[in-house]
């Protein structure tokens, strides 16, 4: 087996709990003095860094939510100087202002390290050719996969999102081995080629896809695998946690993450309090050496277990199962988070309509598709009702 | 430790003046730039003897590495066109292997497939520092926040960008194009210092942020490039988003932007001489030009170790300015307006006529005859293709012309990355040509 960097990744399990230790208290020191915003939440919930004793004790530390986040906008709640920020990625809010992530070099660093180990350990490195069909741009999909791509040494053909038939031509003219995209876009690459009569099996040389951005299922990986010819492995990450980070290995029973990157606990959503390793809950996730926005105890909203028995693969770290669903009504769209409550705050902005909506979502093909109906605001409308 | 005295200017404000990212290379001089030149050139050579097309090309012309001893020996070597690269699709120009290719990118093509160019991580490092210099050339430090407001992916201008300001330290936002309305709040929420976009989408920039009510107030510079912009233009933007605005050239043949940059003094851009050696050329007659004479500027590579390129036409009209840069950096060609072929600018892409008609020859619904107005509509550009139909292909239902209008459109677009206007027209209804056909009719003219 190969791996990024073994001395982190094979480590034991001890070892690795107790640099999480340690790294953990240095984290909770830093914010107490340096961070308006934690040094007010330490003190509100009763909690000094000197009370955190062992890594279990990082249950004491209060929760952060997403609208913690939002009411930061846009950068209240960092730690780094200004002249520090190398990075915004900017994600959608669920009302009015989106949530924005400021990154210094050494977060990039970090969520591209963690990227390296994780395309390695899906089998990927220097001799494949890599087609990053995430958008580019301020979602953190595309940079963050490129970079990823890039630091192990691969080829990397930055297609971003859209025009399929051009995504095939590239796929098979430039050799292309593995595809990062939302498995949905896979789907429908798929039909495409199925279209124009190329057979992704037969007529490339496709091998690896790493999916994820929306949930999916086992069955669909089978179905993927078996008519692409292809291994698919998911992976996991939100733009709060720096972006995509963690997928599958090898044996692609749930993704590792890696400890000395984020320490994870899986607690019920309605109590707060840990759940045993291997029962549903909500993910919540600190993410250890984060500089520019540090995220401690972040409720993520997605529906998960833990399996921190020893992987196949001889890596340490724990593995989360494939994510099952939310905790809160946020839909995931075309690889795009939104919030019901988002889509009502843009409706309020428009006079012509109320308040009142339905959203429907279907499956057209293999993509997604959202309609909303509005009911019209009679007070506005003056002669004639269009619908669309 | 020593005070500043304060009757003198601050330390650090002299540095702003004078800043350079790489002193040594941006102000090399005489012989020394010549001999540093000379034996990259050299390298370059050897390299390309790795490209089965060059090894071809070497031969022919009788040409070895070791005939290369000066600069002036660059004129021993044949051109290399556009078309050639066509010819190599897709990884016939790379001069390593693929394991040490670790970016793709790709341009537009004469024809139906796009021209592909790859990279080294070496190159990738050359790109970023160029991008680098023009940064710091222009007063930009680890302070700045940057806007990135072009396309990433494919397009070499927002990774190039991208790379290039990361390196410097600048907080960069990817934003991208498009969402004008999201790209304005961004500007006046992280406080934005500097933007990189199209000339065309800057002004767009500035009208929409006007209807908002917002002077953009942080904005203290503008990077515009990847389509040529005049004066005239640059005194209208400069006022309406009160910024001090540089051009910026480059092409992805010669890594991507950045190649050539404006210096504070905006009167011509350096174009990095110990990345590339620039020669004139009258594009009729191939005579190789002298400062002050207007030609087809073409290009050789230095440094570059995925796909070296020899003499390359780059089809733009310059020439080299005369004097010398008081900002003491070296050679300067004068910015860009025309071009040598009949390659068009369309919202930053480039387009060959050639490319449209291999497209238009793809549908069969249509005729024998294609005409290309370029327009601009409220500073944006518009292209509206008239094609004549064919007949055979149409049961002379109406839903079959918008089925075939739509196909037409859809077709273009996913091969340009292009919106355009397509009109369908009787056949025969358009000019033919009895000598060279002229079938694109470029009605901007200089205005905004």
């Amino acid at each position: 087996m190969i791996a990024w960097d073994p001395n982190i990744e094979l480590m034991p399990e001890a070892e690795l709990k107790r640099m999480q230790f340690k790294l953990l208290k240095i984290l909770v020191y830093r914010l107490y003095s340096f961070s308006n915003f934690y040094h007010n939440r330490m003190v509100e919930h009763g909690v000094h860094p000197d009370d955190i004793t062992c890594l279990e004790d990082v249950v004491k530390l209060p929760f952060m939510v997403k609208s913690d986040l939002r009411d930061g906008y846009p950068d209240k709640i960092f730690t780094a100087e200004p002249e520090e920020l190398v990075r915004y990625h900017v994600s959608s809010g669920t009302t009015g202002k989106p949530t924005v992530v400021g990154y210094t070099k050494h977060d990039l660093d970090m969520w591209t390290e963690s990227l390296a180990r994780a395309l390695t350990s899906c089998g990927l490195g220097r001799g494949d050719v890599v087609q990053v069909a995430y958008g580019y741009g301020l979602f953190t999909g595309g940079l963050g996969l490129h970079y990823g791509a890039e630091r192990i040494g691969a080829t990397v053909v930055p297609a971003s999102v859209g025009n399929t038939e051009r995504q095939l031509e590239l796929m098979q003219d430039l050799r292309v081995t593995a595809i990062c995209c939302t498995p949905s876009y896979l789907a429908h690459i798929g039909e495409t080629a199925t279209k124009m009569g190329i057979s992704i099996k037969d007529d490339t040389h496709l091998k690896t896809a790493i999916l994820g951005a929306e949930p999916w299922s086992d069955q669909m990986r089978e179905r993927i695998e078996e008519e692409l010819g292809i291994k698919a492995y998911n992976i996991y990450g939100t733009s709060e946690l720096s972006g995509p980070m963690f997928t599958d290995c090898s044996e692609q029973a749930g993704f590792h993450m890696w400890g000395d990157i984020a320490l994870v606990e899986i607690i019920d959503p309605e109590t707060g309090l840990s759940v045993p390793d291997g029962e549903r809950g909500e993910m919540v996730v600190t993410i250890l050496q984060k500089e520019a926005l540090p995220i401690v105890r972040y409720r993520t909203g997605d529906i998960t277990s833990i399996d921190r028995t020893p992987c196949e693969c001889g890596r340490t770290h724990p593995r989360i199962a494939r994510l099952s669903g939310r905790v809160d009504d946020m839909l995931i769209i075309r690889g795009i988070n939104v919030f019901p409550s988002q889509v009502e705050h843009a409706l309020l902005g428009i006079p012509e309509v109320s308040g009142n909506f339905m959203i429907e979502v279907y499956r057209v093909g293999a993509l997604d598709q959202m309609l909303v109906k509005v009911e019209l605001n009679p007070g506005h409308s003056r002669t004639k009702s269009t619908t669309s | 430790m020593i005070q500043a005295s304060p009757c003198l200017p601050r330390w650090n404000q002299l540095v702003v003046r004078m800043k350079y990212w790489n002193k040594e290379m941006e102000t090399l001089k005489g012989e020394e730039l010549h001999a540093l030149q000379a034996k990259r050139l050299r390298w370059t050579v050897e390299r390309a003897g790795n490209v089965p097309f060059y090894q071809k090309m070497l031969k022919e012309a009788g040409v070895r590495p070791e005939d290369i001893q000066t600069v002036d020996d660059v004129q021993k070597l044949p051109f290399t066109r556009k078309t050639d690269l066509q010819g190599g699709y897709p990884f016939g120009f790379m001069a390593v292997p693929m394991k040490e290719v670790v970016r793709i990118h790709t341009t537009s093509g004469t024809t139906g497939k796009p021209t592909v160019v790859g990279y080294t991580r070496q190159d990738l490092d050359n790109w970023s520092e160029l991008i680098a210099r023009n940064l710091t050339m222009i007063g930009l430090t680890d302070e700045d926040i940057f806007q990135n407001a072009v396309n990433y992916g494919l397009f070499t201008g927002g990774l190039g960008f991208h790379y290039g300001a990361e390196k410097l330290g600048m907080t960069v936002i990817p934003s991208a194009t498009g969402n004008t309305r999201r790209q304005i709040e961004m500007i006046d929420d992280f406080g934005v210092t500097a933007l990189h976009c199209t000339p065309s989408y800057a002004m767009h920039i500035a009208e929409v942020a006007e209807q908002i009510g917002t002077t953009l107030p942080t904005l203290k510079t503008g990077i515009f490039g990847a389509e040529p912009w005049s004066a005239n233009m640059r005194k209208v933007l400069e006022e309406k988003l009160g910024l001090t605005s540089y051009d910026s050239y480059g092409m992805s043949e010669m890594y991507g932007p950045g190649a050539a940059f404006e210096c504070p003094e905006r009167n011509g851009l350096h174009i990095w001489h110990d990345m590339y050696l620039a020669e004139i050329i009258d594009p009729k007659t191939e005579e190789v030009l002298g400062p002050g004479e207007r030609g087809e500027l073409v290009v050789t590579p230095l440094m570059k170790e995925a796909m070296p390129l020899l003499r390359y036409r780059t089809g733009d009209i310059t020439m080299f300015l005369e004097e010398d840069c008081p900002c003491g950096r070296g050679m300067k060609i004068a910015r860009l307006h025309g071009r040598s072929d009949d390659m068009l600018v369309i919202r930053g892409i480039n387009v060959f006529p050639s490319q449209i008609e291999h497209i238009l020859r793809s549908v069969p619904e249509v005729g024998d005859e294609f005409l290309v107005y370029v327009d601009r509509v409220n500073h944006l550009d518009e292209m509206t293709i008239e094609v004549e139909i064919n007949r055979n292909a149409f049961r002379g239902e109406l839903e079959d012309l918008t089925r075939a209008q739509n196909k037409v459109v859809g077709a273009l677009r996913e091969a340009l990355n292009l919106r355009t206007r397509v009109k369908l027209v009787e056949p025969d209804s358009l000019p033919r040509y009895e000598g060279k056909a002229k079938r694109v009719i470029d009605r901007r003219g200089d205005e905004l």
